[in-house]
């Protein structure tokens, strides 16, 4: 389990990565950022850059900015601070919760935002949350700049996104979780730390009168990318009840395409987790509701 | 500090901890600098001709300094053979066969599972190593790929090895009294599986050899180093003189490394060939393809019990899958028949068992070896007997369980060593109660209400175990010039504290301090023969033999002793670390020192030569270990997966030489079991490629998975050994599948009778979302 030979250079800014990019006109060269999966594919020898620029201590990026309605996230962030960082936790406590189920503490640690939306493991619970959130992805190339591209269009399949070879991740703007609203993270993993069998992110809003005014949620390891599902008309302006949960997970769910061995386990799993992430945020949005009520 | 018989059964702390926990272990990788590195093209076939093997490339790479096929070591007829054959007279009472396993080393002309080593490259490190290895080009045929064991034993199926046609490794058969039997109320059948997986320690193996002009020397990670020594000298023609086996920290083997591999016959050879020292290194994803795995069984049974629950008759038709082969196969397949027998009065049995070739990995004596599959095969029986009945678990098990009026317990067959089976327990039933003590089955409410995610339920599994098996093992002590103890022993320590507890048994003998013994890990320069560790054994035979060298050594110091003191050898007892006349005037002894002194050049009993003795111990034959476990599992409403919320183990033993080395042991084995019925598989496709292929698809249990294991020892003296001890390291694994098992049965409400391990959590789901339903 050790890679074939190849180059490595640290780049020391954002401009300095991108040229770098920019004069591989063979697409040989990778980012490497934490090296929590790229490594590992290199030592496997599934992956086999010639060339890697490592972006893993460009500081520019691994900063976050609190917006009127965003928290914008720069792409070299580890893990570890989106799962502790009070702001986050405060503004974007999805994201925070989907940060806490990766791996283990030690690949928290070195895992960074940007390296598991470019991996686009469908499986994996950062993507999944971006897509939940309706996030925007800002990507950029030295010759094109800057380029918007909203999560759920970034993934395009296994492992595959919309990123150009000669471009790099580097802002997520991520809207903050508002008045009324109420979110949802359910994941089912053999054991904690372990690729998902199945799980599920959503983000709800209600009105003042307790009625659905919107819902937006997505799944994990329930297609070849991170599924965003639902019509939000089928909810609209409904006061939820118990039973509305599960019919509605199941039936959201129904849209899942399971790669694996028990693709009818897992898409059962994906209603489940979807009904007990709609239910838990439906319980956040209804508190966030009565304490307005009683302010 | 001198001894006074007192460290015997006292939970002295770990002598190697010091070294290990601080990070100061010296396993074989640490030993390693300056050699060059061996890697292995292993076969990306299950089962192919090899046409044709092209180095050229990868001997011209950079950094490589060979590439060696089989016929490039004159070893493509060398093989590796079975390790192991029953005395004749079990042979002759259980209708016995085995077929004769000629396992390559490095074969020239077929490969039999994804993961065999085929070429062997030597380079200046592991990276340029590798590199050549993409540069190998093999040409293989593909045969038909077998992966059901039953359809490798059906007529006509191709032989996985040309010399054995019908693909069969092994046969038994045990008869036990009449098949016909009158008044039975209830008969159930089943189909019962063990899934396939194994001890995946935390050190892989790894071997170091350096050659000089008289011999090889091998530093390699194995329970059993004589063994070892045996296999190359048997594959390369060299005389055992021509080879030592050095065994340095081991970090675990539980059977794995209980086995001679193709990578240490390879290595040792080419060490002679290049002159150079070398090193291979199992990476985690070679581990997983090409070390010995395990259990891989499945029982057709039939139970028939009387109204009471009664056992009348049990029968059991079983088939294990060895992979490509097994050295221990004869130990496996009659493992699994003996065991079959259980804990309890069974009047007539009828077990038949079948062993059998295919293109998987090549199988050991994984912790158990057979006994965690005959008993969850027995035990599912009862349990399903049980609810057929209307009787709990715990009452059919104490309806059948041997107690202290029927024990010893004599059984009309004889033990693979030919002595006639006896087990020589004290009181079974007495476990059944103290588990239950522990952890009884009311009283569940509290953790319901603590998890309301989680269905739970309450299971139980007995067990009995045969431990201590011969033929021998040897042991040496020896003074040393500064009058302490050396001490070492043919079992290799994987982690077993043998520098613990084979210090404490001769620190008792020789009436002396622990911190006066040096323990030596096994080394085939310190002694000449033995057998080695695994089979729960090294306590009963190591641990005796130690006990016995010690003895001889103290009467060897006593004579000598008598001279310095000038008094009959009769009147010198030793107390206090020191032999002394027993009339004798105060202050008229002879330290150990003193005697080392004397025996030392220039001193008065020069002539008589060093104080060292080696002793062999041979028991007559096994002692019986038993236990039942007890656990209360949740299985979650949703996924269907099973979590372990309590645990607990009762288990009838002889003397614990050391009690926190045993329970160790025990929890160390419940938490190898949870893995095998909870998450570990090692899965194939119907082409015979591996798909547990690194951890992320196979599973192991980690903390979070094992919950805190209560553990009772129940001791039950042994007149067999000199110390009185049974074999305590299987034990903790075996009933752990049934346990769960029982527990998720119970859980379900017996809704699910659950048949397979690892268990499946998309089938629990689905039964209790027809429970629901219904």
């Amino acid at each position: 389990m050790k890679p074939p030979r190849f180059d490595y250079r640290r780049a020391g800014s954002v401009a300095d990565v991108l040229e770098e990019l920019d004069s591989d006109p063979s697409g040989e060269t990778k980012v490497l950022a934490g090296g929590q999966s790229l490594v590992t594919l290199m030592n496997l020898r599934l992956a086999r850059p010639s060339r890697l620029v490592d972006i893993g201590g460009l500081d520019e990026l691994a900063r976050r900015f609190d917006d009127v309605d965003q928290v914008v996230l720069g792409s070299t962030l580890r893990h570890r601070l989106l799962e502790t960082d009070p702001l986050i936790r405060r503004r974007l406590p999805l994201v925070a919760a989907a940060a806490r189920h990766i791996g283990h503490v030690g690949i928290r640690n070195m895992g960074t935002l940007g390296g598991a939306l470019a991996h686009a493991d469908p499986a994996a619970e950062l993507p999944m949350a971006m897509v939940a959130l309706g996030a925007d992805v800002y990507v950029e190339s030295a010759s094109r700049g800057r380029r918007r591209i909203p999560a759920e269009r970034f993934f395009v399949s296994l492992f595959t996104t919309a990123l150009q070879p000669d471009e790099i991740i580097t802002w997520v703007g991520v809207p903050a979780l508002g008045p009324l609203q109420g979110w949802g993270f359910v994941e089912y993993a053999p054991r904690h730390g372990d690729y998902a069998v199945a799980g599920a992110g959503c983000v709800l809003t209600l009105d003042v009168d307790g009625r659905i005014a919107g819902v937006r949620a997505a799944l994990l390891a329930a297609a070849d990318r991170p599924l965003l599902v639902g019509d939000p008309d089928d909810v609209m302006g409904e006061l939820p009840d118990a039973g509305l949960w599960s019919r509605i997970g199941r039936h959201w769910a129904g849209r899942a395409d399971p790669i694996g061995a028990e693709p009818e386990y897992v898409r059962a799993l994906c209603g489940d987790a979807l009904t007990e992430a709609l239910g838990a945020a439906h319980r956040r949005a209804e508190s966030s509701r009565s304490s307005r009520e009683s302010a | 500090m001198n001894g006074s018989g007192r460290l015997v059964g006292t939970a002295v702390p770990r002598r190697e901890d010091e070294r290990l926990l601080a990070g100061r272990g010296r396993f074989v990788a640490d030993l390693s600098a300056g050699a060059h590195c061996v890697v292995f093209l292993r076969s990306s076939q299950a089962h192919a001709l090899i046409d044709d093997i092209d180095v050229r490339a990868a001997a011209r790479m950079p950094g490589v300094l060979g590439v060696f096929t089989g016929a490039d070591l004159g070893l493509e007829r060398a093989a590796i053979g079975t390790l192991h054959d029953p005395h004749p007279a079990f042979v002759a009472a259980t209708d016995f066969s085995m077929a004769e396993q000629r396992l390559p080393v490095l074969p020239v002309d077929r490969v039999q599972y994804v993961g065999q080593p085929v070429v062997a490259v030597v380079a200046v490190d592991r990276y340029a190593a590798e590199d050549a290895l993409e540069a190998v080009e093999v040409s293989y045929t593909p045969l038909v790929p077998l992966v059901d064991p039953v359809e490798a034993l059906r007529p006509g199926a191709p032989p996985i090895h040309p010399h054995l046609p019908d693909n069969e490794a092994a046969t038994i058969s045990i008869q036990v009294g009449d098949a016909s039997v009158a008044d039975i109320a209830v008969t159930v059948e089943g189909t019962y599986r063990i899934g396939r997986h194994g001890a995946v320690p935390l050190e892989g193996r790894g071997v170091l050899a350096r050659a000089d002009a008289q011999r090889v020397s091998i530093w390699t990670s194995t329970q059993i180093p004589h063994l070892v020594r045996r296999g190359i000298c048997e594959a390369t023609g060299w005389s055992t003189d021509e080879v030592r086996v050095v065994v340095p920290d081991v970090g675990g083997g539980f059977g794995t490394k209980a086995n001679v591999y193709a990578e240490e016959i390879v290595v040792a050879a080419l060490a002679r060939i290049t002159g150079t020292d070398l090193v291979w290194i199992e990476d985690r994803q070679e581990h997983l393809v090409s070390s010995a795995q395990g259990r891989d069984q499945t029982h057709r049974t039939r139970l028939s019990v009387d109204a009471d629950g009664r056992i009348l008759l049990w029968e059991d038709d079983f088939v294990i899958d060895i992979g490509a082969g097994c050295l221990w196969v004869a130990g496996v397949v009659a493992n699994t028949g003996i065991h079959l027998l259980g804990p309890y009065r069974i009047p007539n049995a009828r077990i038949r068992g079948r062993a059998a070739f295919t293109n998987k990995t090549i199988v050991a004596q994984y912790r158990g070896a057979g006994r965690p599959e005959a008993c969850f095969a027995l035990e599912r029986s009862l349990d399903d007997a049980a609810r057929r009945l209307g009787l709990t678990p715990e009452e059919i098990r104490r309806r059948n369980l041997l107690s202290a009026p029927d024990l010893p317990y004599a059984l009309p067959l004889p033990y693979r060593d030919g002595v006639a089976i006896s087990y020589d327990g004290g009181d079974y039933l007495a476990c059944l109660d103290a588990v239950l003590e522990m952890l009884p089955r009311d009283g569940l409410e509290m953790l319901r209400a603590r998890h309301p995610e989680l269905v739970v339920g309450h299971g139980l599994g007995c067990y009995i175990e045969a431990t201590g098996r011969g033929p021998f093992e040897t042991a040496r002590v020896r003074l040393t010039g500064s009058g302490r103890f050396e001490v070492a022993s043919g079992a290799a320590s994987a982690g077993q504290a043998h520098e613990t507890v084979f210090a404490q048994v001769a620190a008792d003998t020789l009436d002396v301090g622990l911190e006066r013994i040096l323990f030596r890990a096994a080394d085939t320069d310190l002694v000449e023969h033995g057998v080695g560790t695994f089979a729960s054994r090294s306590a009963v035979l190591a641990g005796s033999a130690v006990r016995r060298a010690a003895e001889e050594l103290c009467r060897r110091g006593r004579d000598r002793a008598a001279k310095l003191l000038g008094v009959p050898e009769c009147e010198v007892e030793l107390g206090d670390g020191a032999f002394a006349a027993r009339s004798g005037a105060v202050g008229s002894s002879v330290t150990w020192g003193e005697l080392a002194t004397a025996c030392a050049p220039g001193g008065v009993q020069e002539d008589y030569g060093p104080l060292d003795v080696t002793e062999i111990y041979r028991p007559r034959t096994v002692t019986w270990t038993m236990g039942v476990h007890a656990a209360v599992v949740g299985v979650h409403r949703r996924t269907g997966a099973v979590s372990v919320l309590r645990y607990a183990v009762a288990h009838e033993g002889g003397v614990e030489i050391n009690p926190q080395v045993v329970e160790g042991q025990i929890v160390g084995g419940v938490a190898q079991g949870i893995g095998g019925a909870l998450l570990e598989e090692f899965r194939y496709t119907n082409d015979g490629q591996p798909l547990s292929t690194t951890f992320a698809d196979y599973l192991l249990p980690g903390s979070c998975e094992v919950p805190e294991v209560l553990v009772r020892h129940l001791p039950v003296d042994t007149p067999g050994n000199p110390l009185g001890v049974r074999g305590a390291g299987e034990s903790g694994a075996i009933a752990v599948g049934a346990a769960l098992a029982g527990a998720v049965d119970d859980a379900l409400g017996g809704r699910a009778h659950v048949t397979s391990t690892p268990i499946a959590p998309s089938v629990l789901r689905a039964a209790l979302l027809a429970a629901r339903c219904a």
